[in-house]
């Protein structure tokens, strides 16, 4: 059984506004193996992205990690130095953040952006050009030496995101971070980034996490999902398994509102009841249980714990899906894998 | 960047430039001479004494012929004509030598100001709602209300009053010019004096812009590269935060060489201001004319000075 | 408000509105009162009025009385300092300070308003018309701004003030000639963008009159910042006057304006500092006190603020 890389654990976010405390990352925790793709799914204000942030002490004010450990390599993240943790930051450990656009300086050539990831962990000017445009290559940026001189207005979004990846994988990092790197984009460029993410898992064996709140993007890339709500994990396990057999019926109310193409005329779109929950006066309990189609007595008082509901899979859930099923009249599972035959299956569940 | 667009935006510019500098000059001289009466009636002067000196001036000939002869030398020779009030002082040089004065102190102005007023801003921005920030920003709405003679007076009192009182002659600040680039005991109190309610204004607005970048998505792309923090200041916020400060630029040249009038009558400057003045109050009326249509190419050329800044600094800004 | 808790019914059911508890609507305010309400919080603005206010009564008594003339010489001795019988001292021909002050306030404040006053009213119909109709008129007023943009309005006011003569008319004119501009550029602005909103279109389509939209739509929108932008341009005609009078090119003797009596003290700063130092401060207050007010009025009126 190989170590992991990266693990978190109990990890505790707070954010001190002037309305109260909000919980932005309650309790979550997760191991990451070496070359591992994972993808950490939710709806805006799960935490999602300031879990990723955490990780590297990126969090802004007014947010303040207030416990739990990282353990990176035996040493505790969120304990080192300011000094040590920069110098993880793009070297060890990369992020790359959604909007291309604003993410890069307006004011400075794209290649120097690139550079500076380099310069930053004390290559040479020269060292670091000569990389950046081996990197731009990598990264499928055509005629990547003049692309370099422009400056980010003068690309494309799909080159800017490129241009943030190659900035990523710069000092060839055992983890790359992806904060929603394609939900900017054109469809058709999401997907060619998505490949490229993908390939370059597999070739350089840098290990990916990518956080996102479309469950498509998971599906095409990552061999485990982590799903998010209110702050906490809901759901976490492969991700052939999560989507034949989601647990916890946030996940399952997910699945099951990705409208599909070959969906009856008649079938009205799904949709999650409810309103997004309430950082700051989360409810007791269960905090999906508001929303919840299957909650029971329980789901208003006892918070569950991530429990074992298949192998390698965990749900926090006192009901779960399958007693949904046989007990409560759950409705039929729709199969959205890829590929996975046309129209709505009637009267059939998916085990 | 210096390509065919930008090269037509100079020359356009330039035409506006002289084209300003034309009109302007024209009403100031047309204004002028159809006053009742003329410029010699200071004099008192009779008879043919009187008829000589119009002669002299040229001013017993027709407007049209004035305006003219005017233009011509102007835009030809570079010729502004002769002082009334000091006979055979021709102008042009006299004009040119007090531009330099003026820039002199104008220029040391518009450093002070710049430089002392981005660091204070930057400072400000970091160490924002500490007592720092709150002691600059109220010190800055000070400053750029008070007149600028109100700032010199102040200046003044304590180097030339109390403190001279005290040091029994000069304490490093002399009023008055020697030579032809003065010294730098006589610039930088008046330089100071000038540049102090720029300088405020622009240390609030460096505030204001680093505060704005300080949060943009590339600062957390910086940081997440493992960049230092001074230099994620440096190279990253600053060089944005620039570009609002630039677009006040030309105001504040402006702005520079208005109150260099005020401040060279003040402090005995024989500079543009002065002359200006002066010549306003003695009823001067060639060099009214020279000296303002000098300030008018003058703003001309700082403003495009200015706009070109703007390229330089942004490269996203193209003509 | 309590959240009512529903007990469990197997099967989907809606759940209850959960966000929505405890959301009270707040009370219809219109922009103006929004606006009054944080202008009353800002304390500086505040500070600011009652001083401004201070000051125009001090102006207004000094019209029927001023403890001294404040043109008869020789009331106290020349250059001597503040006492209780002249609290600011005398200036270089035995006059009382105090007294000249007050009547130099009255002069700033006509100034500063009076030339407000005039640059709103000329400024902001042509802006309205430049940008409302657009064409040939706004060719000629931009054109005319931009050629005169650059040219000091200090230099420009001086060359007026040569030719028509010092007078405090004529300074209200040449400030009010400098400074229109910049508010029919504001109100040019505000027009273009507020002519293409459909509210616009709508009342255009209606059958309204152009003067009705100007009148009744444009203009109200843009009150906002023409106020602010006057309010500003108090203070900036006051030092402007201030100047001209300190180069001699403004109010004359025996008129006293705090320009001219700070550049007679500054001749005296070494035997009688207090001279300068008087009018020198009320000039600075003044000035402050306009411009505190403007920033509170700015930050009041701003739509966007948060709270």
């Amino acid at each position: 059984m190989p170590t992991p890389i990266l693990q978190v654990k109990d990890l505790h976010t707070e954010f001190l506004t002037d309305g109260g405390v909000v919980k932005a990352v309650d309790g979550v925790s997760f191991d990451l193996y070496p070359g591992e793709s994972i993808g950490i799914v939710g709806e805006s204000g799960s935490g999602k992205s300031i879990t990723a942030l955490s990780i590297l002490r990126l969090v802004p004010d007014p947010g303040r990690v207030v416990s739990g450990q990282v353990l990176f390599h035996d040493q505790d993240l969120l304990q080192i130095s300011g000094e040590e943790i920069r110098e993880i930051r793009g070297r060890d450990i990369a992020m790359i953040f959604q909007d291309p656009q604003s993410s890069l300086n307006p004011v400075l050539r794209t290649g120097f952006q690139v550079d500076e990831a380099m310069l930053a962990h004390g290559k040479s000017r020269a060292e670091a050009h000569a990389r950046t445009i081996e990197l731009l290559k990598q990264v499928r940026i055509p005629a990547a030496e003049s692309r370099a001189k422009d400056f980010p207005h003068q690309l494309s979004g799909g080159m800017r995101q490129r241009a943030m990846i190659a900035m990523g994988l710069a000092n060839a990092p055992s983890i790359l971070i992806a904060d929603e790197p394609t939900t900017a984009l054109d469809v058709t460029v999401q997907a060619q980034i998505l490949e490229l993410l993908g390939d370059l898992n597999r070739d350089l064996g840098t290990a990916i996490v990518m956080i996102t709140h479309n469950m498509g993007v998971v599906a095409g890339l990552c061999s485990r999902v982590l799903v998010m709500y209110a702050g906490e994990i809901v759901e976490q396990g492969p991700v052939e398994q999560i989507f034949e057999n989601p647990q916890h019926p946030y996940t399952w109310s997910l699945l099951r509102s990705i409208p599909r193409v070959d969906a009856l005329r008649h079938e009205r779109l799904r949709s999650i009841e409810g309103l997004a929950p309430d950082l700051l006066h989360p409810p007791a309990g269960c905090r999906f249980h508001p929303r919840c189609p299957f909650r029971i007595e329980k789901c208003f008082t006892d918070e569950p714990r991530l429990q074992e509901v298949a192998p390698d899979q965990l749900a926090a859930c006192w009901v779960t899906m399958g007693r949904a099923r046989k007990e409560m009249g759950a409705d039929d599972l729709i199969d959205i894998r890829p590929g996975a035959g046309s129209g709505v299956r009637k009267g059939e569940l998916t085990d | 960047m210096l390509n065919r667009g930008t090269l037509l935006y100079i020359s356009q510019r330039l035409v506006l430039i002289v084209f300003t500098v034309f009109a302007v000059s024209s009403v100031v001289f047309l204004g002028i001479h159809r006053l009742p009466g003329d410029a010699l009636f200071n004099e008192h002067l009779h008879g043919t004494q009187y008829q000589l000196l119009l002669h002299h001036y040229g001013l017993d000939r027709p407007l049209w012929d004035q305006y003219t002869s005017f233009l011509s030398g102007l835009f030809l020779h570079g010729n502004l004509g002769e002082s009334l009030v000091n006979r055979g002082v021709p102008i042009t040089p006299l004009v040119l030598r007090e531009l330099t004065v003026s820039a002199e102190v104008g220029l040391f102005a518009l450093l002070f100001t710049i430089g002392l007023g981005m660091l204070l801003g930057v400072v400000a921005a970091i160490r924002q709602n500490t007592w720092v920030d709150y002691v600059l920003s109220t010190t800055s709405v000070i400053g750029y209300s008070m007149p600028s003679f109100v700032i010199a007076t102040f200046l003044l009192l304590v180097f030339a009053v109390w403190l001279d009182n005290f040091t029994q002659g000069t304490f490093y600040f002399q009023i008055g010019w020697t030579g032809r680039f003065g010294t730098i005991g006589e610039i930088w109190l008046p330089a100071f004096a000038l540049g102090f309610p720029y300088a405020s204004i622009v240390a609030r607005l460096t505030r204001a812009s680093m505060l704005e970048v300080i949060r943009q998505d590339y600062i957390r792309t910086a940081r997440a590269k493992g960049v230092r923090e001074t230099v994620i200041m440096v190279r990253h916020a600053l060089r944005n935060a620039l570009i609002p400060v630039i677009t006040i630029l030309g105001p504040l040249v402006i702005g520079i060489i208005t109150g260099g009038v005020i401040i060279e009558n003040i402090f005995g400057i024989p500079g543009l201001g002065k002359e200006f003045a002066n010549s306003i109050l003695n009823r001067d009326y060639n060099i009214v004319i020279g000296v303002f249509t000098m300030y008018a190419a003058m703003v001309g050329l700082a403003n495009l000075g200015v706009d070109l800044l703007y390229v330089v600094i942004d490269p996203r800004i193209r003509y | 408000m309590a959240t009512s808790v529903t007990y469990p019914v197997p099967g989907p059911g809606p759940a209850p509105a959960l966000g929505t508890a405890g959301f009270k609507a707040p009370a219809q305010a219109s922009l103006w009162s929004d606006a009054w309400r944080r202008l009353r919080r800002n304390r500086m603005a505040l500070i600011s009025s009652v001083y401004l206010v201070l000051l125009v009564a001090v102006a207004l008594v000094a019209i029927v009385h001023t403890p001294y003339s404040y043109r008869e010489v020789g009331v106290a001795t020349p250059y001597s300092g503040p006492s209780w019988a002249h609290w600011f001292g005398a200036d270089i021909l035995g006059r009382d300070v105090l007294s000249r002050l007050m009547v130099g306030a009255q002069i700033s404040l006509i100034v500063g308003v009076g030339t407000q006053v005039f640059v709103v009213a000329v400024g902001v119909p042509i802006g309205l018309l430049a940008g409302y109709y657009k064409g040939w008129i706004d060719s000629v007023v931009s054109f005319i701004i931009n050629v005169f943009y650059g040219i000091p309005d200090l230099l420009v006011a001086m060359i007026l003030l040569l030719l028509l003569g010092p007078s405090l008319n004529n300074i209200i004119i040449a400030i009010v000639a400098t400074r229109w501009m910049d508010m029919t550029r504001l109100v040019r602005g505000q027009t273009l963008a507020l002519r293409e909103r459909e509210y616009i279109e709508a009342a255009r389509s209606s059958g309204a009159k152009p003067a009705k939209i100007l009148f009744g739509h444009i203009l109200p929108n843009s009150l906002g910042p023409i106020i602010v932008q006057a309010t500003f341009g108090v203070p900036a005609a006051i030092l402007f006057e201030a100047f001209l009078s300190f180069l001699g090119i403004g109010v004359q003797p025996p008129t006293p304006s705090w320009g001219s009596m700070a550049a007679e003290g500054l001749a005296a700063i070494r035997i009688a500092p207090h001279m300068v130092i008087a009018p020198s401060i009320a000039l600075s207050l003044t000035l402050m006190a306009f411009n505190f007010l403007g920033d509170g009025l700015r930050d009041a009126l701003d739509p966007r603020q948060k709270r």
